[in-house]
């Protein structure tokens, strides 16, 4: 079902679109000439139209004009479904190839702009484009590039723009959201959704079957209920011609009776319904916390997922609530109506016509007085958030604060945001105080015109007073669940989304993954390649660009470089928290990707700049990575570290808590920790990102003294900005924007002079400006 | 007060461009500089660059003051203090540069808001055109930079700008009010 492919697909050249066939015809260009279609969504004077870029052998075409008035903007919908109008011209321009030397894809804030530089020097706008378009516009100029150079198109393998059509919903037109799991959810029914969380359920067909006959057997009561004591019970027992006159004793037997094996079936269907939605909810966390520590950490970054964890169990929950108390009740209620109706019906046909007439009025009345309601919730609770979140930053701040004696504006800001929300609560309890009598009153009246007509019938001799009774009481039945109903119909929307949220998070795709048949690899030499490694966190932005050396098993490396320069990046992705984008590295001749997890992490560790610790122990801390070591080899590995000597001072020593709220340590001892930490784990491959950074020159000597020792058959990478710790490395690297211009020993790079000279000749400087001489 | 602010001044220097020391100039569609600078020993020294690009250092509160222009690497070439000291014809020139490079539609009203599992899909007028937006979380996606104006960001990254809410028909701002 390809639509009009107005992408790349150079290899069929048949794809230009239909649209532009007959201007092409007009100008006398074969479509058979085009090797390459781009579609960008605003013109070189910033006006929203259709522009095309189009490429022959020997020029670019830039083709702008309209399809239909206003075209599409945003998230451009699915071509196939505009009109198709004619294409109308508004501009033509022509770029010879020859005269290009290279085209460039710019990005700005919202948008982005392709240029070309030309052999006379000057820069040619070739297109402007909403970032809609960016994607599609690096293909572009890649291949502009290539058509110049190579004088054809090499489209990638792996190239996905030529399945353009089917990133379109077919039934709204609208992009996916994630072309990857090609659901649409201004489309999605919540049929499907309630599908594929019920399968979880399946495990409980026993329990469900319960809660339903339950449910079922409630219902019953509940309509027998009203008829025994009202309708049967003025007719029947009070009515000396009634067949059970007088028998007051049986007939309260029996709406005890019934009142109390409703009571009864309703704790049982409570009690299993609960257990069944507590499981289930079990079940879901189970499977999103595995999916969590499944998915790579830039699924992380991505979905900005600061309160994740809040996020899903508040979730759960909520889907806990529909399941345990919103569906059943709902179910119930509606079964009842449906057969009160009928039952109303049979008795009388035209009071239930004038009592139900009112039924649809109000409920749509709830539902507007609800969504107001909702309105002025969700405004409260917004308000409430943001006023905690100034609590907390505030309180979590409180050092800056009172560094700078801010106190009395953090009093203003949290005073201004918290007077926000009293007037929010306020408006949403006034509605609520007007709104919800008159909604009663209404019911009142409706009540009151049954009372009339219905006992006129009475008089009239035409209904008897009990079924009068019976009818109101039914009556009551139906319109009593229209408030839970309204309120059900926006829980409901809640916890879709909320089941929305869980199953996109356990659809969500690992960019790292752990290979089905993973190399194990337990005992490792320690050789470590990297060959032409390329990566980037964001698309099209390269941080590591081409970088490649080798390490031999127990070789020390270094890396040197300016701040920002990719020296952190490339340790991330020796252990793997990224892939890389192009190239490969290797441990033992072996690509990271295809060794197990276990043996991976177990085999490297890494003290990282930013040390982080948990809330524990200190001991607890130093054994993270290796818990079942013994005191004494926490004992060594933290003399190794140099944290003996402090730890040993605290009043508490290894079982001094540390975290929020308790004892705070100092940038230096906390990497003395995690210094510990990786040691303990007696790793083959050892990493130290700037690890002895924060600490004062004398105790990283001794540290150094002490992982001289220690790395010894390791093999071990330092990335370090002063250059002094680095002295005892076998070999150094320098990285400058991701690549890596000068690899070799200390003495090659002072000769070469270049980067690392410089940097090694201003540190040098730097020591003999205060006097020291190295 | 004033102590630190000599300090600073004389620690770290920042080149202004004026009118006096550059000539900005527009060919097709792109910005070029010629900048003079006078050296220390008075020599002076004139640099040409064929392409320039603006950027903002305070795209909200000061959209045409503090104005970084930078070369083809985004290294700093020197700041505008203030557009307008330029005169007019190169003003109009350096303007325009702006509004190419934050080029975002202007939302006049808002037609319809749907929200549905998460994302928000919104029907709206613009400067440039009825557009369909699709967000991702729609509350987080709307931020209020300061009392009135509000920048909607949408699922791919594009801008929308919507300068003063209080100016919206009530319709609309009731439409997105809740996200605010
Ligand atoms: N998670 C991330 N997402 C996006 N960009 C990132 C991320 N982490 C780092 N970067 C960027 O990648 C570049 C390289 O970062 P990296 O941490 O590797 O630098 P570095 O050489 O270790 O610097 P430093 O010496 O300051 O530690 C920087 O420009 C940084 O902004
Ligand atoms: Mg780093």
């Amino acid at each position: 079902m390809l639509h009009e492919n107005w992408y790349f697909d150079p290899a069929k050249p048949d794809t230009v679109p239909a649209i532009l066939h007959d201007i092409l015809d007009k100008k006398g260009i074969l479509c058979d000439d085009i090797r390459l279609v781009c579609k960008t969504d605003i013109n070189r004077d910033l006006v929203r139209c259709d522009n095309y870029i189009l490429a022959t052998d020997e020029e670019i075409i830039l083709l702008s004009g309209s399809s239909s008035a206003v075209e599409n903007a945003g998230r451009n919908l699915l071509p196939g479904r505009r009109a198709r109008t004619q294409f109308q011209e508004l501009s033509w321009d022509v770029l010879p190839l020859q005269d290009i030397v290279e085209c460039k894809m710019e990005e700005q804030l919202s948008s982005g702009r392709i240029t070309a530089k030309m052999e006379s020097g000057v820069y040619e706008l070739v297109a402007n484009l909403s970032n809609t378009y960016k994607d599609d516009a690096y293909q572009a100029v890649k291949f502009l590039n290539q058509l110049k150079k190579e004088k054809k198109i090499t489209p990638a393998e792996e190239s996905k723009t030529k399945q353009r059509a089917d990133q379109f919903c077919p039934k709204c037109g609208n992009r996916y959201v994630d072309a990857e799991r090609k659901i649409c959810p201004k489309c999605l029914d919540r049929g499907k959704i309630l599908s594929r969380i019920g399968v979880f359920l399946g495990k409980y067909k026993l329990s469900i079957a319960a809660v339903a006959a339950t449910l079922i057997l409630s219902s019953a009561l509940g309509i027998i209920a009203p008829y025994v004591s009202s309708g049967f019970y003025y007719d029947e027992v009070l009515n000396d011609s009634g067949s059970f006159y007088g028998q007051l004793l049986l007939v309260l037997g029996i709406v005890i009776g019934t009142k109390l094996l409703n009571l009864v079936v309703g704790m049982i269907n409570s009690i299993v319904s609960s257990t069944v939605a507590a499981k289930l909810v079990y079940d879901l966390k189970t499977v999103i916390f595995n999916s969590i520590e499944r998915l790579s950490l830039s699924f992380f970054t991505n979905k900005q997922t600061g309160g994740l964890m809040t996020q899903v169990n508040r979730d759960a929950s909520t889907i806990y609530w529909f399941f345990c108390d919103g569906l059943p009740y709902f179910l119930i209620n509606i079964v009842q109506i449906l057969i009160i109706v009928v039952i109303m019906l049979i008795m009388n046909p035209l009071l239930t016509l004038l009592s139900l007439v009112t039924v649809p009025l109000v409920f749509v009345l709830i539902k507007k007085l609800f969504s107001h309601m909702d309105a002025l919730h969700s405004r409260r609770y917004n308000r409430s958030r943001r006023m905690n979140a100034i609590l907390n930053d505030a309180l979590s701040g409180i050092r800056v604060v009172k560094a700078f004696a801010k106190e009395k504006e953090e009093v203003s800001r949290f005073n201004r945001s918290s007077v926000a929300v009293a007037d929010a609560e306020r408006k949403s309890s006034r509605f609520s105080t007007v709104a919800f009598p008159g909604l009663n009153l209404l019911l009142y009246v409706s009540n009151i015109v049954i009372l009339g007509v219905g006992g006129w019938m009475v008089i009239d001799g035409k209904l008897s007073y009990g079924t009068l009774m019976t009818f109101i009481a039914y009556m009551n039945m139906v319109y009593s669940p229209m408030f839970f109903f309204a309120d059900m119909t926006y829980m409901a929307a809640d916890s879709m989304n909320a089941m929305n949220r869980l199953i996109e998070i356990m659809d969500a795709k690992a960019d790292v993954e752990e290979r089905p048949d993973a190399i194990r690899l337990p005992h490792p030499e320690g050789r470590v390649e990297f060959r032409d490694v390329e990566f980037s966190y964001e698309k099209n932005r390269k941080i590591i660009d081409g970088v490649s050396f080798e390490i031999e098993p127990g070789r020390v490396i270094g890396i040197v470089g300016h701040t920002g320069a990719g020296k952190s990046t490339l340790a991330n992705l020796l252990i793997r928290l990224y892939d890389t984008a192009a190239g490969g590295i290797y441990i033992d001749g072996i690509n990271v990707r295809d060794i197990a997890f276990e043996d991976l992490r177990k085999n490297i560790a890494i003290v990282s700049q930013e040390t982080y610790l948990f809330m524990g122990t200190i001991l607890d801390n130093i054994k993270y990575a290796n818990p079942d070591a013994t005191e004494e080899e926490v004992l060594r590995a933290s003399k190794a570290a140099g944290a003996h000597d402090f730890i040993i001072k605290l009043p508490d020593a290894y079982a001094t808590q540390i975290g929020v709220g308790y004892k705070d340590l100092s940038g230096g001892e906390r990497q003395r920790i995690s210094i510990a930490r990786a040691i303990l784990r007696n790793p083959k491959i050892l990493i130290l990102d700037e690890a002895t950074a924060a600490m004062d020159t004398q105790t990283e000597r001794k540290i150094q003294t002490a992982l001289e020792k220690l790395i010894v058959g390791r093999t071990t990478i330092m990335i370090a900005h002063r250059l002094s710790t680095l002295r005892d490395a076998d070999k150094l690297i320098v990285i400058e924007n991701g690549k890596m211009p000068e690899f070799g020993t200390h003495l090659e790079l002072l000769k070469k002079k270049g980067i690392y000279h410089k940097l090694y000749k201003l540190q040098l400087e730097a020591m003999k400006n205060i006097g020291i001489e190295e | 007060m004033s102590d630190t602010k000599t300090s600073l001044d004389s620690v770290v220097s920042i080149v202004y461009i004026t009118p006096e020391n550059a000539v900005f100039e527009e060919k097709n569609h792109f910005l070029t500089l010629q900048l003079t600078t006078t050296k220390e020993d008075g020599t002076s020294e004139t640099a040409n660059y064929d392409r320039v690009f603006l950027h903002r250092s305070f795209p909200y509160d000061h959209p045409e003051a503090y104005i970084s222009v930078q070369d083809g690497d985004k290294n700093e070439i020197g700041m505008i203090a203030e557009i307008g000291q330029f005169p007019d014809s190169t003003a109009s020139l350096l303007r325009g540069e702006l509004a190419r490079k934050y080029y975002s539609p202007v939302i006049t009203a808002i037609h319809s808001v749907k929200d549905r599992y998460g994302y928000a899909y919104l029907h709206v007028a613009t400067d440039s055109g009825e557009m369909d937006i699709t967000l991702r979380d729609a509350s987080r996606s709307m931020a209020r930079v300061d009392e009135r104006r509000v920048i909607i960001t949408d699922i791919d990254g594009n801008r929308y700008d919507i300068p003063d809410i209080t100016k919206l028909d009530r319709k609309s701002f009731r439409r997105i009010e809740l996200y605010l």
